[in-house]
């Protein structure tokens, strides 16, 4: 060994932090997708043990169970669970993971944004639950002014709500700025608007649905907490306050997100039903037109939810003219999904299951919704449990019957392994069973009886016990059939069998990635020709093995 | 529920056939797929259709839905309008001299309904009011939103503080008609509720003098008391 040599010297290898603490910090498009998609699972199972909390003391007439606050902190902890914490991190973190997949980009144009949203939405979660220290919001899912104000709810529940709602909210405007930027910039080679997947579209069209509402609701929660904290009288009644102000901003956030996640859940099973009936999509334009049209006429559909305010007529016959103009986006969309299944050969798997479930399940809630557009017939359903039914219905099938579809198409990609197919059939008839038996009873205790929403109790003359009797144990139905979806995914994250890169024979170019992807998606991506990239790379290697000479097969030959 | 006025019977007839329209179409629409759902997968072995080509059948299926849509669009609006219309008082009702009328103040309170009627006198809970009489019930709130809701009687109208709402109704038959409170309105809002009595245009008037009288006869008894040293 001679001295003059120069070294190499290495003092071990460079050290890796913890595991969790690089999740935490990532700033991979996959990481932050997959904490809200975890995160929003476990959100669900909260909600329902709130949602069973509610339901068991509505079992019975005059049930004593929970207290009337207690049972409206459960009421105003649900719904907002359900939205902020479930339904749109749900959304967002399939976008979040699968768009920069499916346009075949590296990652996202602004990371470090998208961390943020992710940490603020984390931050949402715990001011919400922190709640639980002091004294959580008693003001219901949407907190109408003036009984959010400082005079009728002292105590610091809407606070809390107001600034989970607020920091989630923001959170997602920030996930959305990412996402729009990353589907402007970052597309692939040959990656045109018009070949962009369905799924990719609606990321597209959900984010600049949330860049619009998003703000619209921060207002508000701005001048609700001026109200509450800063002798504000933006809603208060008196001095000039407008308590409609409220429910105006308010219902268009709400309405927005409802339609949000209609939006998403159709973009999934217009992946997922392709795939499993092994032919493109019909009317693949007319779908993607009508999810933009559903965004902005949806949107506006938002004085739906005030037909029994004071408000000027004509308002709310435009509120029934953008709510009806509605049935033609849907109806399209509708037509197109059942086309599509008509003509192709079905192999009828998990996603295909839940995606058809998710189908029919919101358009038995559209049916019943958009029959509360019709202005007089509102006056008569509005504020009854039908509006719950109709409501539960459309969004069930959105966020949890649809969102579980893209949960057991896309977990193979996630994960690497496919979710158990027995267990998924077992939880697929559970929940059907249990939506029709909770939902079913309330729509038509909303309908005949009357019966009014968001009440802590009802009496034994008013001939509701029954309907609300069964709709109770639907409701625990439902949650067997959830859990042990969720019992499943836990079970397959780990011991599932292993699935290849493209297990269902998609076409879009996530499929293209390794199952789980590597940290950069694509180690080489293909140049796009058209909206099916992978079926054109299956065509043209199908292509060159039906010229090639038949040597290699015969040569692999085993001699005896 | 059955309607009880005017208002609520042309409200049913919207129901009635809204909700054997929209019942059909999601059953069509759940019926299909289940139907192709079942077709495809029977047909062991079927290859998958080419994709269809072309905007035709599109803009035909988009054409039909919004025909559709215009049709109910016009269905809602035209019962929606009739469901509006004043009611007029008919023969048996109160005949007032000046307005053909009654108007009522009805204001919402956590979590009771106060009612005032037109010579002074209040109640609570319980409103009074004459057979096939049109009835103007001006809502206010003094503290949170309330939703007044007798659903026999009239359309749910809420009362919002600072704000006038009036709900038009017109009772055809004598009775007794409850509803509850539909809008959150605080801890105990499910007990909130209101009972409408329609009775007879001269019961109507006489409840009204006794109410009155006992309305002056507690004062009174207040105002003893208070001179008497027997309440602060």
């Amino acid at each position: 060994m001679s001295a003059e040599r120069p070294e190499i010297v290495i003092d071990g290898f460079p050290q890796r932090r913890p595991r969790w603490m690089e999740l935490a910090t990532s700033g991979d498009h996959k990481d932050i997708g997959r904490i809200l998609i975890t995160g929003a699972l476990g959100f669900l199972f909260i909600a329902l043990i709130e949602l069973l909390l509610m339901r068991l003391q509505l079992a019975i007439p005059e049930n004593t169970f929970l207290s009337p606050v207690n049972f409206n902190r459960m009421l105003s902890l649900y719904g907002t669970t359900a939205i902020f914490l479930f339904a749109l991190p749900l959304a967002f973190g399939l976008f979040y993971y699968l768009a920069p997949l499916q346009i075949g980009a590296r990652g996202t144009a602004l990371p470090r944004l998208g961390q943020i949203g992710l940490w603020l939405w984390v931050a949402s979660a715990t001011v919400l639950y922190a709640g639980f220290l002091f004294t959580p919001s008693e003001a219901g899912i949407n907190p109408l002014a003036p009984l959010s104000e400082l005079t009728f709810l002292p105590n610091n529940g809407v606070d809390a709500w107001a600034a989970a709602a607020g920091l989630a909210t923001l959170g997602f405007v920030l996930l959305a700025i990412d996402l729009t930027t990353t589907l402007r910039r970052m597309r692939g080679p040959g990656m045109a608007w018009r070949r962009l997947p369905v799924f990719a579209w609606a990321t597209a069209i959900c984010s600049w649905l949330m860049l619009v509402i998003g703000p619209v609701l921060l207002a508000a929660i701005a001048m609700l907490l001026i109200d509450r904290n800063f002798d504000g009288i933006f809603f208060a009644d008196g001095g000039g306050g407008a308590p409609l102000l409220w429910q105006h901003l308010s219902w268009i956030f709400f309405t927005g997100t409802y339609m949000l996640i209609l939006i998403a859940a159709f973009g999934a099973i217009c992946e997922i039903v392709p795939a499993l009936v092994g032919r493109p999509l019909e009317g693949r334009t007319t779908v993607i037109g009508s999810l933009v049209a559903i965004a902005a006429i949806g949107t506006l559909a938002w004085i739906q939810n005030m037909l029994t305010a004071p408000i000027g007529i004509a308002w709310m016959y435009f509120a029934m003219t953008m709510a009806l103009a509605l049935i033609v986006p849907f109806g399209l969309i509708f037509y197109n999904l059942i086309a599509t299944i008509a003509g192709g050969a079905v192999r009828m798997r998990a996603p295909l299951l839940f995606a058809a479930g998710a189908v029919s399940a919101i358009s038995v809630g559209l049916a019943a919704e958009i029959s509360h557009s019709l202005v007089g017939l509102a006056w008569k359903l509005k504020n009854t449990t039908d509006a719950t039914g109709a409501t539960h219905f459309a969004l069930i099938g959105g966020a949890v019957f649809g969102g579980f579809a893209a949960l057991y198409y896309w977990f193979p990609k996630m994960t690497g392994r496919t979710m158990g197919e027995p267990l998924a059939r077992i939880s697929f008839w559970t929940m059907i069973l249990g939506t029709a038996l909770a939902f079913v009873p309330l729509l038509f205790s909303g309908t005949y009886e009357g019966q009014v929403i968001d009440a802590y109790k009802f009496f034994g003359d008013e001939g509701v016990s029954g309907y609300n009797l069964i709709a109770s144990i639907g409701a625990f139905v439902l949650a067997i059939g959830i859990v042990l979806t969720l019992v499943n995914a836990i079970l397959s994250r780990n011991g599932g069998a292993r699935a290849g890169h493209d297990p269902w024979g998609g076409d879009s170019l996530e499929w293209f990635a390794h199952s789980p992807p590597e940290p950069h998606n694509f180690d080489v991506l293909p140049d796009v020709r058209s909206d099916r990239p992978l079926h054109d790379i299956r065509a043209a290697i199908a292509h060159r093995t039906a010229r090639a000479p038949e040597r290699p097969a015969r040569e692999s030959q085993p001699v005896a | 529920m059955s309607p009880n006025s005017p208002a609520t019977d042309q409200i049913e007839t919207l129901f009635g056939i809204g909700f054997v329209v929209f019942a059909i179409v999601a059953l069509a629409v759940n019926v299909a797929l289940i139907y192709f759902l079942r077709r495809r997968r029977a047909a062991s072995g079927a290859q998958p259709l080419e994709p269809q080509d072309g905007g035709r059948p599109q803009l035909r299926i988009g054409a039909a839905l919004g025909a559709f849509a215009v049709a109910v669009f016009v269905f809602g609006l035209v019962f929606t309008e009739k469901a509006r219309e004043a009611p007029a008082t008919g023969a048996a009702g109160l005949q007032q001299k000046d307005a053909d009328s009654l108007t009522i103040k009805g204001t919402g309170q956590q979590w009771l309904w106060r009612y005032e009627y037109p010579n002074g006198a209040f109640s609570y809970y319980k409103l009074v009011v004459p057979v096939d009489t049109a009835i103007d019930l001006e809502l206010d709130s003094t503290d949170v939103i309330h939703t007044w809701n007798v659903p026999s009687l009239a359309g749910k109208a809420d009362a919002v503080p600072g704000k006038a709402h009036t709900v038009s109704f017109r009772a055809d038959e004598e009775g007794s008609y409850t509803g509850r409170a539909a809008t959150l309105s605080g801890a105990a809002y499910a007990a909130m509720g209101t009972e409408v009595e329609v009775v007879s245009p001269e019961e109507y008037e006489s409840y009204l003098k006794q109410l009155d009288a006992d309305i002056q006869a507690a004062q009174d008894t207040v105002v003893d008391q208070i001179e008497s040293g027997e309440t602060p």
